[in-house]
């Protein structure tokens, strides 16, 4: 325990009192100057302490009608509280505190005692005590609230790895989701090229037979000359080609348009808005988030989508978007094989409804209750933080909303998310702590 | 080559099979499958020369695919074709799938038609000379590892009938190469502190006989992709070195030299992609004058 909260700091020296000594000679201790702080003065018998005379019991024996008269005289001990309240002085100042409040019958008027190993010390005012333990308990309080902050910004970093770590791999899903696409777009636009230099020389041979034949000074020899080389080069070419060209730009096409629309999604999911957007519809981020998982669902699992007619509401897209693509990358990673995945949005009351259910191999009971837990997981090191679901319930919760599970073994497991229709009410706290 | 070889693409993206089918078709018979399995099923069916395969699929992926084909058809040439780095992938494609390259989405037209007719007609000249595992002298044993534990699990599991060679300094290691008839080099690509991967992929290129086992804490992706494209390692393990693995590795290595040496040929299946960056300069001259000894003493 340390010195600050102990009572010895708050001694104030005081002189004893003999227990013989007259009511009229205290009377004059108490108008010395020198002990003017102090309410009460101890009365010891050697440095044993065996009462305690206050500045108020004197004044009211004395202020009696002839009240020095009749009490001058005596020793102090016929009008002193021979039951003063004593304190070891190594005590700490909440027990202190508390025995002064149960025992000290006139705390505004009256100090108390300090021993230390039973003898006399010195005396104890309540006030100071008080002030002693309002500065212990402001001293606590910013203990406990620095605590709290280091907390707060370690959880901060949690979610941020969390979030660099889904990111990374689905950056890295995605990286691979866009090289498809741009291999083959890149191939044909190399054949296209190539194409089109096979195609220029035979333009080149047609023009030039077409200016032998127009030509009047053209001789036999001239004609045969470029009939000659078109011949060739329509031999070289491949007749298949002709055909396959507009296919070959219907897939180049396609291909740029599935490279726009992953950019785009991963700009949606990426962005850093700490203000709440307006006007957000919740059936686009659900796309969204399936366009991003597609890396894991691949042609393995199918998904369907019931969605409702979904009032726009006010809410961190980018965060919902994180708690979907989690709850759908868990729903995947659940299904061994081909399977289903369920979303389903609707409108009821003040809130909307977003289902993921799966038919994956469900969640047992007993693991069940821990699922939101910081740090629960049940995947193998590496593939997850066990902080996916922890931060998809505190994201969702920050938007005033909740998130129920429902689960079957073998059969498949439901994620239920509710939002509160009336803007998720998102303080602006909460929105600095979840950027 | 007169003859057409024929070449399978496997991808789960039609549309990649459609433009790799248009840039080879003039030149080749071209199968395509967007399943693994069926790809494995072609491979067993027609004689297919080269197979280039995409990794991630989403029944089977392509290291398995090349994995399988190499069972059922080992003397087709086996590429991997991906838009995904991923690093067990690239291992297992090493040991598992022993494949002539590693390619990456996007690639360039003109260099896949490069690799994949370089290995269609590597595939070509050897469809009749099919490597038999014949048995034969053990072929010697190169440690170059500064880790005393190597060569010591190294020289228990080769007994008494394997010259086993240690050296922890390049110089000396090809010194030991030139006058020794080494079949297996077992080493790190990081010696005394110094990256010896140029040093790993001109040994292979000077001598396509002598197979690689890379042991290596080390794993980076774009380090092991060149080591399979510029030096054609043969097995690629992680330190610290485990017997088990270290062992197999040693004994396919040894069968697969024997087979190379009924066959001298088969060595071309390693020919190793010409580094267009040429790090050889980074080699010192006694290292290029060992190198140059070694292709002398091939060729004589």
């Amino acid at each position: 325990m340390s010195e600050q909260t102990q009572l010895r700091h708050l001694v104030m020296s005081a002189p004893g009192i003999p227990p013989h000594l007259l009511v009229s000679d205290v009377a004059d201790l108490f108008m010395d100057e020198t002990h003017g702080k102090l309410l009460s003065l101890p009365v010891l018998d050697g440095d044993r302490p065996v009462g305690v005379i206050s500045r108020a019991r004197m004044q009211q024996v004395l202020f009696r009608q002839y009240g020095r008269e009749i009490f001058g005289k005596k020793p102090v001990t016929a009008i002193m509280n021979s039951a003063p309240v004593v304190i070891e002085s190594d005590v700490a100042l909440n027990e202190a505190s508390k025995t002064v409040t149960e025992r000290l019958k006139f705390p505004v008027t009256e100090d108390f005692i300090i021993t230390e190993g039973g003898r006399y010390v010195g005396m104890g005012a309540v006030m100071h005590l008080l002030n002693a333990m309002e500065a212990q308990l402001a001293q606590q309080t910013a203990d406990l609230d620095t605590a709290y902050k280091q907390l707060k910004a370690s959880q901060l970093q949690l979610i941020q790895s969390e979030k660099m770590a889904s990111l990374g791999q689905m950056v890295a899903g995605v990286a691979h989701e866009i090289n498809t696409p741009l291999g083959y777009v890149k191939n044909n636009i190399e054949m296209m090229e190539m194409f089109f230099e096979g195609n220029r020389d035979f333009i080149g041979a047609c023009t030039a037979l077409a200016d032998v034949l127009l030509s009047p000074h053209s001789t036999e020899q001239d004609l045969q000359e470029k009939l000659g080389a078109l011949a060739t080069l329509r031999q070289g070419r491949d007749a298949g080609d002709d055909e396959d060209i507009p296919r070959l730009f219907a897939d180049t096409c396609f291909g740029i348009d599935q490279i726009s629309e992953l950019v785009q999604n991963l700009k949606n999911f990426s962005r850093l808005d700490r203000a709440a957007a307006a006007d957000v519809d919740l059936n686009e981020c659900l796309d969204s988030a399936v366009l991003l998982a597609r890396n894991v669902l691949k042609n393995r699992v199918e998904v369907v989508r019931q969605y409702g007619a979904l009032p726009r509401i006010s809410c961190m897209p980018s965060q919902l978007n994180q708690v979907f693509l989690n709850l759908l990358t868990n729903a995947a990673q659940a299904i061994e094989g081909p399977g289903r995945i369920l979303l389903k949005t609707e409108a009821e009351g003040d809130w909307l409804k977003v289902t993921v259910q799966d038919t994956g191999k469900g969640i047992p009971a007993e693991v069940l209750p821990r699922i939101f837990d910081p740090f629960f997981t049940t995947k193998p090191v590496g593939q997850g933080t066990g902080l996916g679901l922890s931060i998809s319930y505190q994201i969702v919760q920050q938007h005033g909303g909740d998130i129920r599970v429902t689960s079957q073994p073998a059969k498949g497991t439901r994620f239920t998310v509710r939002l509160p229709l009336a803007g998720a009410g998102i303080t602006q706290a909460s929105q600095g702590e979840a950027a | 080559m007169s003859e057409k070889a024929n070449i399978l693409f496997v991808d789960d993206e039609e549309r990649v099979l459609r433009s790799l089918e248009m840039l080879f078709r003039n030149r080749f018979k071209v199968y395509t499958t967007v399943d693994g399995n069926q790809a494995v099923d072609i491979c067993r069916r027609e004689r297919i020369h080269v197979v280039v395969s995409d990794q991630r699929m989403p029944a089977v992926t392509g290291v398995e695919v090349l994995r399988r084909v190499r069972e059922v058809s080992p003397n087709t040439m086996r590429l991997l074709l991906t838009g995904y780095s991923d690093l067990e992938a690239i291992v297992n494609s090493v040991n598992e799938g022993e494949i002539f390259r590693y390619l990456t989405k996007p690639w360039s037209a003109k260099e896949i038609t490069n690799t994949v007719n370089q290995a269609a007609d590597i595939a070509l000249s050897l469809e009749h000379e099919a490597g038999t595992d014949t048995g034969g002298a053990a072929p010697g044993v190169l440690v170059i590892d500064e880790d005393p534990t190597v060569v010591e699990m190294v020289k228990a599991i080769c007994g008494k009938d394997r010259a086993v060679n240690w050296s922890v300094d390049l110089d000396e290691a090809f010194e030991t190469l030139a006058a020794n008839d080494i079949a297996i080099v077992v080493c790190d690509i990081r010696l005394r502190g110094r990256d010896i991967s140029a040093a790993v992929k001109a040994l292979k290129e000077s001598n396509p006989m002598v197979l690689t086992i890379v042991q290596t804490q080390l794993q980076d992706v774009e380090t092991l992709r060149s080591l399979i494209n510029h030096g054609q390692i043969y097995r690629f393990l992680p330190k610290p070195a485990r017997r088990g693995l270290l062992e197999m590795s040693l004994e396919a290595a040894s069968r697969r030299h024997v087979a190379m040496k009924a066959v001298p040929r088969l060595a071309s299946r390693y020919q190793v992609e010409k580094n267009e960056q040429a790090p050889v300069v980074a080699l010192s001259n006694r290292l290029l004058g060992y190198l140059d000894k070694m292709r002398q003493g091939r060729s004589s």
